[in-house]
């Protein structure tokens, strides 16, 4: 086919329209006149003549209309003409255009809100070079994987792998940019020598962190973020070769990171990179700490060689690295099975994620927000269906006027897709709001997060998919429905419609009924998700975590020899109880639910002592206000007092689950345990002056943690940090500034962060409280949805039979008669929308099990709760529309029509 | 009378054409002459096809004046549109030959 000289007569077609048409006139005038001469040589008359040649014409126009679509120009023409009338005939119902367009963006920008985050979390590639052949490397023995490394595992592998092109290896961590009080924090990374190499990196400006950079003793080097570097330096130059201060030390910056590059951990992002050999300037122990696991690795693979031939080669170099560098702290089990432990590597083209939390609960958000929106276009089809009535004689007389039905329900669908494309642009617009909302929401002061919510391909290729599937969904039922009419019934109108109507009741009844059904899902989910979340609020945690203040002290910037940090925080501590409006006040190594945990093997002089694993304990340092402050009963023994010190006994209190696990049925107090010893130290003997009652250590979901609390004054090492947990009368902000006077009153450079127990408890629950807002949230809307869509289609329907009701009431049908006959159809829609709910979220709500807590995914009453609260709403729907018709006046229902 | 098999309107059109240029009306009546009356072709397909065949540059059109000075659009054969003729005659001659034969085996 000679495709070009087609185009270019199209396209020359598309321009000279005008001249096309004359002269397609001409020649049909022409023809007709031929046959016309023809006919009056045979002997008709001049009129008969023209008259016979009309009729083997047949309609001149519905020839040309075969002329102009033999070019597909007049596709993009026909194409032209549907968009501008459907924008009429949308501007000329504003209200019902915007009230779709309206649903339409809240429903695509909640799924593309959604998808965002699921896109940056799990999907998008980092900005490097070649991202697909990056890996992660791991550590596996058995089935348990770990993935942070200890330094001198890393510089054993990185020294001696052969498997990959290069490896690298970082570690985040918060750097304090202030010199004392109030902590200014900044996301740092650790990074090696060969992180930026291995990645393909640019610098923006400088240069980059390289293997000279990460040697034994360096001074180190800062390369900051791009954004960093924006907001601080206002991208100025000069920032380079000045020096930056990070936890009271200042480090020369080299270079700027290129725009676009936050960082290989996806849900964080860097300010500022040092070399992990500057980790010595802070603590020179850490480099050559065998016990401290602190480094992430990743590594580049070459690209021509196989999968197995890596494993394999790992597996060959694994026993001689682990071997090398054995953990000195570790039992002598756990020493022996070390060098068992083998190199692992699993892709990382979208880097390492911390979110993790988070997928599952996205993914269910993402099928629930899924849901309303099909529940959002079940309702539009009605509006639609109920507007195609409206519309009936409009599309009869465009019928009667020569109009194909594939062209009539071309123009409905352009309607549609124009309606569900704006929806989907301002559906855009919302997203990119409610992305950075719910981002901002899951983030914590411990955990901020941080994702690049920035539009790529993936998330405009779904908001397009949505959009068009919307579309196509709530457009194609209407479409076909309202151009199968008999033309010269619908002019007519009137009561030869019977048929079509009781279609559209059975599909207004079925689209109401799955909108029924589908919404009693989200009922449920939405129950489970609020019930799970008010157990976790309002079980106890063995502590009270209103009205405390929590100030995490940090002595690194001042002058004070190890030695005298002890006394100093001591000192602290008695004159934050000092403070007006503080109540009472505690002080610690850890504080509950930080995440910050230490544990260790015991064992006990007690028969009944737990083995093996069970063994396990979990220690806080505390002094004695601590108990008091949290209000932690005793419920045996004492309390630490100042006669615990360094050099007296070693004493402790064990919580009830501890007492249970190693002493059933004995008094523990009085009886010692030993803390399994580091290596090289006699284990000393601990004993148990009290027990406390239970409280949670890790998460409000743990089941109660064997915990031991040992006096702080007895704490091993010399506490450069320290928590302290302050009662106050006050709230945070009110009594901060005289804290923070009394704290700086004893050192003015202690560097001193606030916030509160209660935010802390708040925090770790992040994850079911947005699972809890955003399924009820959902779950109403789907439900208000629903009841709009029944009380739409009911509404018609009684209309519809406003005569029959007449007949009825004339007849002597009483009103209860009438509303009953109404509500017996609502009832049908209702019993089989709840019967086909309940079927599909006992099928789907397994997956939920996991999220959930102390509750089953099938708990029989929160479905029993979501069938009547949904029932009693639709019954209100139903009914309004029953009365409505009930009411009127026979006569006036009559004489209509 | 009878209905064209589908598809064959082009290629008679381009056979009519191929003596002599010819207008609208002048092709439907030569088809209609030569296939002693068996088809006859109805505009509503008639000027469909010499759009297509127009776009795809097999024909030509020009204004001239008819036989009785009227002026008509007439349309000629282009060097394309014969070497397509010849293709479609050749396509068609195998086809019939093929179906032929069915006819006869059975």
């Amino acid at each position: 086919m000679p495709f070009f000289s087609k185009l270019a007569g199209a396209i020359g077609a598309l321009f000279r329209k005008k001249q096309a048409e004359t002269e397609l006139d001409e020649e049909l005038r022409s023809y007709l006149d031929q046959v016309a001469s023809d006919h009056l040589h045979r002997g008709m008359t001049r009129d008969d003549a023209v008259r016979a040649a009309r009729v083997e014409m047949g309609s001149l126009e519905a020839v040309k209309d075969e002329v102009r679509s033999a070019g597909w120009e007049a596709h993009v023409e026909s194409l032209w003409q549907d968009i501008r009338y459907s924008l009429r005939m949308l501007r000329k119902n504003a209200a019902l255009t915007l009230v779709v367009i309206f649903t339409l963006a809240l429903g695509i920008g909640a799924n593309t809100a959604i998808f965002s985050l699921i896109d940056a979390v799990a999907l998008r590639t980092l900005p490097v070079k070649n991202p697909q052949e990056l890996v992660r490397v791991e550590m596996r023995r058995i089935r348990i994987i770990t993935s942070s490394f200890t330094n001198p595992l890393w510089e054993q592998l990185r020294d001696r792998q052969d498997a990959f092109a290069n490896t690298f290896a970082w570690s985040n961590a918060d750097f304090d940019l202030s010199q004392g009080g109030l902590v200014n924090r900044a996301h740092g990374i650790w990074v090696s020598g060969g992180f930026f190499v291995g990645l393909g990196l640019q610098p923006a400006a400088g240069r980059l962190i390289a293997a000279a950079d990460d040697q034994r003793g360096c001074p180190g080097a800062a390369v900051l973020s791009y954004e960093f570097w924006e907001d601080r330096f206002g991208r100025d130059p000069r920032a380079i070769g000045s020096s930056i201060i990070f936890n009271n030390r200042p480090f020369p910056i080299v270079g700027v990171a290129p725009a676009g590059f936050y960082g290989i951990t996806v849900g964080t992002r860097f300010d500022v990179a040092l070399p992990i050999c500057a980790q010595a300037v802070f603590d020179n122990t850490i480099l050559d700490a065998r016990s401290h696991w602190w480094l992430n690795v990743a590594a580049r693979v070459r690209p021509e060689m196989p999968e197995s031939h890596i494993r394999s080669r790992l597996a060959v170099i694994s026993p001689a690295i682990f071997s090398s560098v054995i953990p000195d702290a570790w039992d002598p089990e756990g020493k022996k099975n070390f060098p068992k432990w083998v190199f692992v590597e699993s892709p990382a083209a979208s880097g390492v994620s911390r979110v993790t939390e988070f997928e599952t609960p996205l993914k269910v958000l993402m099928a629930i927000a899924g849901a309303v929106l099909l529940i959002a276009c079940a309702n539009i089809a009605s509006l639609m269906l109920a507007r195609s009535a409206a519309r009936r004689k409009e599309i009869a007389v465009r019928q009667a006027l020569g109009a194909s039905r594939p062209r009539l329900i071309r123009q409905l669908l352009a309607e549609s897709m124009l309606l569900s494309i704006c929806g989907a642009a301002a559906g855009i617009l919302l997203a990119r709001w409610a992305g950075t909302a719910l981002v901002a929401y899951i983030s914590t002061r411990n955990e901020p997060v941080f994702l690049d919510l920035s539009l790529d391909h993936r998330v405009l290729a779904f908001t397009a998919t949505v959009g068009v599937l919307t579309g196509v969904l709530f457009g194609v039922l209407p479409a076909f429905r309202s151009t199968r009419i008999s033309t010269a019934a619908a002019i007519k109108g009137g009561a030869s419609l019977e048929g079509d109507r009781r279609f559209r009741f059975r599909a207004g009844k079925l689209i109401v009924a799955s909108q029924v059904a589908l919404s009693l899902v989200l009922l449920i989910a939405a129950g489970l998700f609020l019930r799970s979340f008010v157990k976790l609020t309002s079980m106890d945690l063995g502590f009270d975590r209103q009205n405390v203040v929590l100030a995490s002290v940090d002595l690194k910037a001042t002058k004070l020899a190890p030695e005298r940090r002890s006394a100093a925080l001591d000192d602290i501590e008695g004159r934050i109880r000092a403070v007006p409006g503080v109540l009472s006040a505690g002080r610690s190594w850890t504080t509950p639910i930080s995440g910050i945990e230490w544990n260790q093997y015991v064992t006990s002089d007690s028969p009944n002592a737990a083995q093996g694993e069970d063994r396990l304990v979990f220690f806080n340092f505390i002094s004695s206000g601590y108990l008091d402050t949290l209000r932690m009963p005793l419920l045996a023994g004492r309390n630490f007092n100042d006669h615990d010190t360094t050099t007296g006994p070693r004493v402790a209190i064990i919580n009830q689950t501890m007492a249970r696990r190693f002493y059933k049925g004995l008094d523990p107090v009085g009886r010692t345990f030993q803390i399994s010893p580091e290596s090289g130290k006699p284990a000393q003997p601990v004993q148990v002056v009290g027990v406390v009652k239970d409280s949670k250590y890790e998460s409000a979901r743990e089941d109660t943690f064997v915990t031991a609390f040992l006096p702080i004054s007895q704490m091993p090492g010399s506490g450069r940090t320290a928590e302290f947990e302050i009662r106050t009368a006050a709230s945070l902000p009110a009594i901060s500034p005289a804290i923070q006077a009394a704290i700086a009153s004893v050192d003015k450079s202690i560097s001193i962060e606030f916030h509160t127990l209660e935010s802390q408890v708040g925090d770790s629950l992040v994850r079911d409280r947005l699972l809890a807002m955003l399924s009820g949230f959902f779950g109403g809307l789907a439900l208000l949805l629903a009841m709009i869509g029944l009380y739409g289609t009911f509404s018609y329907l009684v209309t519809q039979r406003q005569k029959e009701f007449g007949v009825r009431m004339a007849l002597g049908a009483r009103l209860k008669s009438i509303v009953g006959l109404v509500m017996r159809d609502t009832a049908i829609v209702l019993a089989g929308g709840i019967i086909a709910g309940v079927v599909l979220a006992l099928m789907s709500t397994g997956t939920l099990e996991t999220l959930l807590f102390q509750l089953g995914a099938r708990d029989a009453l929160t479905i029993a709760l979501a069938v009547v609260l949904l029932s009693a709403v639709s019954f209100l729907a139903g009914y309004l529309p029953a009365r409505r018709a009930a009411r009127v006046d026979p006569m006036t229902a009559l004489r209509e029509e | 009378m009878a209905d064209l098999v589908q598809g064959t309107l082009d290629m008679l059109i381009l056979k009519t054409l191929a003596l002599e240029p010819l207008h609208g009306y002048g092709i439907a009546m030569r088809i209609e002459q030569t296939s002693n009356g068996v088809f006859r072709v109805n505009p509503g397909s008639l000027f469909p096809a010499f759009r297509r065949l127009e776009r795809s540059g097999w024909i030509k059109p020009e204004w001239r004046p008819t036989e009785n000075n009227r002026r008509a659009k007439f349309y000629a054969l282009t060097e394309r549109g014969r070497k397509q003729l010849k293709a479609e005659t050749a396509e068609w001659s195998r086809q019939i030959a093929a179906i032929a034969s069915i006819l006869e085996t059975s």
